[in-house]
């Protein structure tokens, strides 16, 4: 310890100053995320704008933590309303099981990684707000005209 | 010399270290960052040099707490013991053969002892501030620095046996011939000036409360030992005189093993002019090494501090000393 291991230390050191830094300068200089990082989960949309969700509820009987939740109003043709899909994402662990649940690819793990908040109650977001929930029969319009865009079968 | 010629020196020195601790403390926290794959400060300015400034400004500027538990005087004493010592180190430093405050025949002892005032007001510091953390690093730092002086004095008398003056300024001219034509007689290339070298350099490091002895301070345990209840330009003064007696102690090393303000082969007339600049630049690398250190080395701890002293270095320091006495005797 007194003898080789401090000439060695101070090698190692002055290996590292050599080397020039590493870190990068993060609110100038950002990393690329890898592309399946997962973070804040956040809803998806078809090309027109409109919610992917169709409101199955898969996604809230699936997360572990219990922190999505969704209000729906079923109409007299059975459509559904969302009057509002909560996301808790000061309780979330970013497990992506709901992700992986959803039948109609509709919430993604987005990258947005800065999730610090100056108020708590902003931890509690709404990730849609009165819409109408997506039809089955929607999901299968898109699906037939991103096949045909393709040229392949559905 | 006049009262305002030691006005203006006392100025010098105040000057000279106020600087030092701006751009020791700027450059502590460059090496270090690179030490550690780091970039250290890089906004303030280019690559960040007037973070520092900006520190002063803020220091100077901070709201000046005193608990309401602490001892108020010695509170407030403290700082002014622990900063004026610092200060009146720089006396005896030869700068170059003209350049010094004064010119004592007693330099050497002269700042070992001025030096040894530091841990009285470190102690101060703990004690007044009223808190366990503070008490334990005050405690400490004298208990070291008390300690230690021993062994830090022991490891330069063979220097002075070998220049036979404790002036600092004939400690540089005992060193100016050469060995061989080209070697110079700096006491660093003599084997009984580098084993006194070798023990003064651990003993300064202990003396200046520098990592791997921080245990005065010891942040991981003792938050900021003596100056956890310290702010603004109190703690500035303390941080401060913890600085520039690293550089004392770095200027009395380059004095007394590597050849002081001289450079081998530059004429006399030119070490005479280039003296100050030789010197800072000298004991500038002697800081950076103990940066280096500071950046490598885990802290010891305190059991493994006291063995090391009492048990190793004292006794190598008294041996030491006799063996350098009797070869003086018998060679010289």
């Amino acid at each position: 310890m007194w003898g080789k291991g401090i000439l060695n230390g101070m090698r190692i050191t002055m290996r590292n100053m050599r080397r020039g830094p590493i870190t990068v300068n993060y609110p100038d200089e950002r990393l690329v995320l890898p592309e399946r990082a997962r973070w804040a989960v956040g809803p998806k949309y078809f090309e027109d704008g409109t919610p992917r969700c169709t409101a199955c509820l898969t996604c809230v009987r699936t997360c572990p933590d219990h922190i999505l939740g969704m209000d729906i109003e079923t109409r007299e043709d059975k459509t559904k309303h969302i009057e509002r899909f909560t996301y808790d994402l000061g309780a979330c662990m970013m497990c992506g099981l709901c992700v992986e649940a959803c039948p109609f690819d509709a919430i993604e793990m987005t990258h947005e990684y800065e999730l610090a908040v100056s108020d708590p109650s902003l931890l509690h977001r709404n990730l849609l707000e009165d819409v109408d929930a997506a039809t089955a029969a929607k999901h299968r319009a898109a699906k037939q005209t991103a096949a045909d865009k393709e040229g392949t079968d559905v | 010399m006049t009262i305002l010629q030691a006005v203006l020196r006392v100025l010098a020195a105040i000057g000279l270290m106020l600087l030092n601790g701006v751009v020791m403390i700027y450059m502590l926290r460059k090496v270090l960052g690179h030490l550690h794959l780091r970039r250290g400060p890089v906004y303030m300015g280019w690559h960040g040099t007037l973070q520092t400034l900006m520190d002063v400004v803020k220091l100077l500027t901070k709201e000046d707490i005193t608990p309401r538990a602490v001892d108020r005087w010695l509170f407030r004493l403290a700082p002014v013991v622990v900063f004026v010592p610092s200060l009146m180190a720089y006396a005896a430093l030869p700068f170059s053969p003209s350049w010094h405050t004064v010119d004592l025949d007693t330099g050497l002892l002269f700042t070992f002892a001025i030096l040894s005032f530091v841990p009285i007001g470190l102690l101060m510091a703990g004690w007044a501030s009223n808190n366990k953390w503070s008490l334990l690093g005050g405690m400490r730092a004298a208990a070291m620095q008390i300690a230690y002086e021993v062994p830090l004095l022991l490891s330069v008398l063979p220097i002075v046996i070998l220049a036979g003056t404790m002036r600092l300024g004939g400690i540089v001219d005992a060193q100016q011939r050469y060995w061989l034509g080209f070697i110079p007689r700096w006491y660093i290339f003599n084997p009984l000036g580098l084993a006194s070298f070798a023990l003064f350099a651990v003993t300064g490091l202990i003396e200046l409360n520098q990592t791997p002895f921080d245990l005065a301070e010891a942040e991981g345990e003792l938050v900021a030992g003596f100056s956890t209840e310290y702010s603004a330009m109190k703690f500035g003064f303390l941080y401060l005189s913890e600085f520039s007696n690293q550089f004392v102690i770095a200027a009395l090393c380059v004095t007394l093993y590597f050849g002081g303000w001289t450079l081998p082969g530059l004429s006399a007339a030119a070490n005479a002019t280039l003296g100050p600049m030789i010197l800072v630049f000298k004991a500038y690398l002697g800081i950076f090494m103990m940066m280096w250190i500071r950046g490598t080395l885990p802290r010891v701890r305190i059991d493994q501090l006291m063995q090391l002293g009492w048990k190793r270095l004292i006794p190598m320091a008294l041996t030491l000393l006799v063996l350098t006495g009797i070869l003086d005797k018998v060679v010289g």
